[in-house]
């Protein structure tokens, strides 16, 4: 830590207090009683992967499974969708499998190098979704906007929930601490990963249905994640 | 630690040996009481051992070292916030008597002040001080950016300056 010249004096004081604090020294006792409760459960353990293979992991089951669910979906609304409506939302909807499996690879590991604050990126990846659809689709509804729409809001649930599962049964393989940004990023990759087959088969490509029932249900599973990881921080319930 | 990983016994004493002074120091300095901070430093050997597997080679220990140790840390923290709340005092306890510090040099003094910050500052400047880690570990550590870092440091620091320099004006 570089110091200007004016905390030099404040510097000083605290390299007083820092060395003030190696005069504590652990009681041989204590050490001994680490030692044997450590010594009595050890055995040989298989390193988990690097960061780099652990986000690649995440982002192949991302892919594989939304690849698969979009393989089996009726595609009308792929036929609906101009091309450069559907480049941009595959676009948008990689970004966030790619984002979340960054962040969740993060939190696997603890210390891991973080090259970016989670909330400007999780809001980042917000205003893809949202400034998309808003830019891309046209600005009309037909009459029936709720009866056509919850069935939406109701399969990206359904696709959402086992996928938010299945990526936590991933995860906990790591050495997790329950956050709301761990809650958040399993919940927002199941959110993205359910978008992808909602959006081939959806017959309502109209921005209000896709920012409402698409979009928005995304946002509150990811507010729920976030709440869950809160929740479980709080009061002191591990997320393994 | 690649060792301890595989289960070498005399790896896993030396690693305690090593590193539980510095982890005793790093508990023992972030406002708990020493009975306390043995018992932070057992329950986070236990959870050091019990996530071991995350641990890769190629990356430096001491950060991963301290995340580890700063959930213990802050888990305990919480579970007395809660026990605490649902504590009833059944009389009225007599006044502590408070022990002005003489002068703002002295470390006591600065102690005082630096358990008045606010958790993530004191936090940093603990790693920073007493753990001796760089910016780089104190973000890993925290899984945080280097910028973060820097940031609550530097506030840590005004907010100290602030005190010191009012501490001096009361003195003369």
């Amino acid at each position: 830590m570089q110091a200007s010249p004016r905390d030099a004096e404040l510097e000083r004081q605290l390299e007083t207090w820092g060395a003030s604090q190696s005069d504590r020294e652990l009681s041989p006792e204590i050490r001994r009683k680490v030692q044997g409760i450590l010594t009595s459960s050890l055995t040989p353990v298989k390193p988990l992967p690097s960061q780099r293979t652990l986000f690649f992991e995440f982002l192949a089951v991302f892919t594989a499974c939304a690849a698969g669910l979009i393989a089996i979906v009726d595609k009308t609304g792929f036929h609906l969708m101009t091309t450069a409506q559907l480049a941009s939302m595959a676009a948008i909807l990689a970004g966030g499998g790619i984002l979340f499996s960054l962040i969740i690879a993060w939190q696997m590991v603890p210390g891991s190098r973080r090259r970016f604050p989670l909330s400007p990126a999780l809001a980042l990846s917000g205003f893809g979704v949202f400034g998309g659809i808003m830019l891309l689709f046209p600005w009309r509804t037909s009459g029936a906007f709720v009866p056509e729409g919850w069935p939406c809001a109701a399969m990206e649930l359904m696709i959402a929930v086992p996928a938010a599962v299945v990526f936590w049964l991933l995860a906990r393989r790591g050495a997790l601490f329950a956050s709301a940004g761990l809650g958040a990023a399993l919940t927002g990759s199941a959110a993205f990963l359910a978008l992808a087959p909602l959006q081939t088969q959806c017959m309502f490509q109209q921005a209000p249905h896709l920012l409402v029932w698409h979009a928005g249900t995304a946002v509150i599973l990811i507010g729920v994640g976030a709440l869950a990881g809160d929740c479980s921080r709080r009061f002191g319930r591990p997320f393994r | 630690m690649t060792q301890y990983q595989g289960a070498d016994p005399s790896a896993l004493d030396e690693l305690v040996r090593r590193i539980s002074p510095p982890l005793l120091r790093y508990f023992g300095a972030s406002r708990v009481v020493w009975n306390d901070a043995e018992d932070l430093l057992q329950d986070c050997w236990i959870r050091i051992h019990r996530s071991r597997h995350t641990y890769r080679s190629s990356e430096p220990v001491m950060p991963w070292i301290y995340a580890i140790a700063r959930h213990t840390r802050l888990d305990a923290y919480r579970k007395r916030r809660r026990l605490e709340s649902r504590e009833v005092l059944v009389a009225k306890l007599p006044e502590p008597h408070q022990t002005v510090p003489q002068s703002a040099a002295e470390p006591a003094a600065l102690e005082h002040l630096i358990a008045s910050l606010p958790e993530s500052q004191r936090e940093v400047i603990v790693m920073l001080k007493v753990a001796g880690m760089s910016l780089e570990e104190v973000a890993k550590a925290t899984s945080s950016t280097v910028g973060a870092v820097k940031q609550k440091a530097h506030r840590a620091y005004a907010t100290l300056r602030r005190a010191l320099g009012k501490d001096k004006e009361n003195a003369s």
